[in-house]
């Protein structure tokens, strides 16, 4: 019931926004829709820490830990990005940004798209960590593709234009192949019992047999699966779209973009990647992630380093930590696959956060472009400041902050499984994203500035968005609540598979 | 009622799955957009024809709705909508590939040639007349479908034209489909025709609006964003 319950809560939303008569009433969907996702999705958390794994309609949809987890984090940016939008659309609309569209919408019918497809969604990647079925999961994968194509055009401009039509090709084809890797799954389960009925390609199934499956047929699968996830992840190199759709689309929808949307592609490939690995056992599925993981990892670093846009800066460094979570998907082990349940959960959080922080400088100067800002953030917004900093710190790695935990282990794991040369890349790929992304966000924050900088106008909304990120963000560096460790812990041993 | 020869229906099949691959080289390397559209219409009720004669001939009746969807989505109104945008955007109808046609029909050749290594390679001995004998060349035509879908969408710069050849792929994927397995599970099959569909119309309208915002459909206009 708690399953159906929370794809049909968002997917309501959506319809009744795209209803909705006033703008308030839009906003109010959203915002209790949200809510009322994020309690469902603590109730889903409790359920599955208490019974294991629960399923419903005979196994069409089914959640254990890691689907748990991916749906907590999800309802956990979609509310958080969802209080700060409410804050940053009417902002952008007394501003006036609406009207600089020649071709464009009147801004009601541009507000009414946000909050009807935010929704929308939002129910997909619901859909994508409850599916069991691998091809429904494929399914909800490309509908989350369709439903955020028109925000990443929300603004009307050519550039915009030009990165939904990035994003749109690349996902397509990238997808098509993520569908050809299923199809090949599917038909290396021919001789499963039950192989041609609707539960033939139902994860639970597939994994309780999976060394039963085709070999052959689970390795081509594999290529065509990380080929078309990874570019729906964007990993290296099928990461193009990403800093354009990140850079162009309104603020709250590139932090759900590069936290939540990020962690279903990624869910979609630790399932398959987890029937693959224990099909074929050795190395050929992890040792490709590791390859791909390096190689995301080493490819960010130039651009990090000579950004000029702060939110291609993140988007960047977002490209820089899928590669770490491939990497530690392939490097494995009960250490690996623990440290990317870790990082997946403190990367959604800082990375949301910080995006959520570029939405502010970005509407109170009106650029993305570090030089074109000419005074320290952190005089003229003390808290945006502060808390951009902070999360600047936490993304690289910095201790106390969390991501030095998991990254910790990640690296640990690398070097206790042989990989050398995976694991003193990361290091030193690490230093190269660190140099970089504290220098440019710590000028922008902490630069020169006159000594009476313009107060900014008080923004409830946004701050209040940012206040919550951040204090999770602290909170989490101390103290891990047990239940979510439990949670993070099973998420691990679904992939591990004891 | 005689039973269904089965050895009629795989020569039937193997005969169509060949014009379909003819059908694609021909969009490979034909000069203009309308005619393209419509190749990959008819391509598209060769598809649905196959589908319902493996159907037929296999007994395997799950087959006929995926065949009736192919049939009204991509034969009928995927090129509707297609030749719709075409027409309200009024673009030339040249294609101006970055390949000259003549090399790339050839290139398309040389494609299928490599699909059929990699099907070799994938096809194993294994006795049983299961989907799999059946799917022995199917499966070539369609990983070469896939393929040259790929190069086109390459090839090309015109929105409308990567948008088919965008669709020409899922071509290859659906007679990959129904020759390895049969189809998906219906309901996995329905929900891929849904999202091809409204995939169709997002495409649709950006190519609209990109028209409208460039004044042009030339996708390697689409150029600054970078770094």
């Amino acid at each position: 019931m708690i399953l159906l319950l929370l794809l049909l809560v968002p997917f309501a939303a959506g319809v009744a926004s795209w209803f909705a008569r006033r703008l308030a009433s839009m906003e109010a969907i959203n915002l209790a829709a949200f809510g009322l996702t994020a309690i469902l999705a603590l109730g889903l958390a409790a359920q599955v820490l208490h019974e294991g794994a629960v399923s419903t309609f005979g196994g069409i949809l089914y959640a254990d830990a890691l689907s748990a987890l991916v749906v907590g984090l999800t309802a956990l940016v979609a509310l958080l990005s969802g209080v700060y939008a409410v804050g940053y659309l009417r902002h952008d609309r007394s501003s006036g940004v609406f009207d600089d569209d020649p071709h464009g919408a009147p801004p009601e019918a541009k507000l009414r798209m946000y909050y009807a497809l935010t929704p929308f969604f939002v129910a997909a990647m619901m859909l994508v960590a409850l599916a069991n079925n691998l091809g429904v999961m494929w399914v909800a994968i490309e509908a989350t593709t369709l439903a955020s194509v028109f925000l990443v055009t929300f603004y009307g401009r050519a550039t915009s234009l030009e990165a939904a039509w990035k994003y749109a090709i690349i996902g397509g084809v990238g997808l098509s192949m993520a569908l050809f890797g299923t199809l090949v799954t599917y038909y290396s389960a021919r001789r499963l019992p039950g192989a041609d009925t609707f539960s033939g390609l139902n994860w639970s199934m597939l994994a309780a047999h999976a060394g039963q499956l085709d070999k052959t047929g689970m390795r081509l699968a594999f290529i065509l699966i990380l080929l078309g996830y990874g570019t729906k992840a964007g990993i290296a190199p099928m990461h193009t779209w990403k800093p354009d759709a990140y850079s162009e689309a309104p603020v709250p929808s590139a932090a759900i973009l590069s936290s939540a949307m990020l962690n279903c592609a990624l869910y979609g490939l630790i399932r398959n990647f987890a029937l693959a690995d224990r099909c074929l056992g050795g190395g050929f599925a992890p040792r490709l992630l590791i390859l791909f993981g390096v190689l995301s990892m080493g490819l960010s670093v130039p651009f990090v380093l000579v950004q000029t846009n702060f939110r291609r800066l993140l988007a960047y460094h977002t490209i820089d930590h899928t590669g770490i979570m491939v990497l530690a998907l392939g490097v494995g082990g009960p250490i690996g696959t623990l440290g990317l349940m870790l990082h997946m959960t403190y990367h959604t959080i800082a990375k949301s956060l910080l995006f959520l922080c570029a939405g502010n400088v970005f509407q109170h100067y009106r650029t993305d472009v570090f030089h074109d800002i000419k005074e320290g953030v952190i005089r003229a917004m003390p808290l945006t400041g502060a808390i951009f900093l902070m999360a600047t710190l936490a993304i690289v790695g910095m201790p106390p902050f969390s991501l030095f935990q998991s990254e910790f282990l990640i690296v640990n794991a690398a070097f206790l499984g042989g990989h050398t040369l995976a694991g003193v890349l990361f290091v030193l790929f690490g230093t190269g994203v660190f140099a970089g992304a504290v220098l440019h966000v710590g000028k922008l924050v902490l630069g020169p500035s006159p000594a009476f900088p313009a107060p900014a106008p008080p923004r409830p909304w946004r701050n209040s968005a940012l206040v919550v990120l951040g204090a999770f963000l602290i909170g989490i560096a101390f103290w891990l609540p047990a239940p979510l460790l439990a949670l993070i812990r099973g998420a691990a041993q679904v992939v591990g598979g004891q | 009622m005689t039973l269904p020869d089965p050895q009629f229906g795989e020569k039937l099949i193997t005969l169509m799955a060949a014009l379909v691959l003819v059908l694609q080289i021909a969009m490979a390397g034909h000069r203009w957009l309308v005619t393209n559209i419509r190749i990959f219409a008819l391509q598209s009720f060769l598809l649905a024809a196959i589908a319902a004669t493996i159907a037929w001939f296999n007994h395997a009746p799950h087959l006929y709705l995926p065949a009736l969807l192919t049939l009204a989505l991509k034969g009928v109104i995927v090129p509707r909508l297609l030749e719709r945008v075409v027409e309200r955007v009024g673009i030339r109808q040249e294609i101006e590939p970055l390949i000259n046609q003549p090399l790339s029909a050839l290139l398309a050749g040389g494609l299928t040639l490599l699909g059929y290594v990699v099907a070799e390679s994938f096809q194993r001995p294994e006795g049983s007349p299961s989907p799999e004998s059946l799917g022995r060349n199917t499966l070539a035509v369609a990983i070469s479908l896939f393929l040259i879908g790929f190069f086109m969408m390459i090839n090309r710069r015109k929105a409308v034209t990567q948008v088919l050849g965008l669709l020409s792929l899922e071509n290859g994927l659906f007679l990959a489909a129904i020759s390895l397995t049969y189809g998906f599970p219906l309901i996995v099959d329905l929900g891929v025709f849904f999202d091809v569909l409204i995939a169709v119309m997002v495409l649709g309208i950006l190519v609209h609006r990109i028209r409208e915002a460039f004044d042009s459909m030339d996708v390697s206009k689409l150029d600054r964003l970078r770094g």
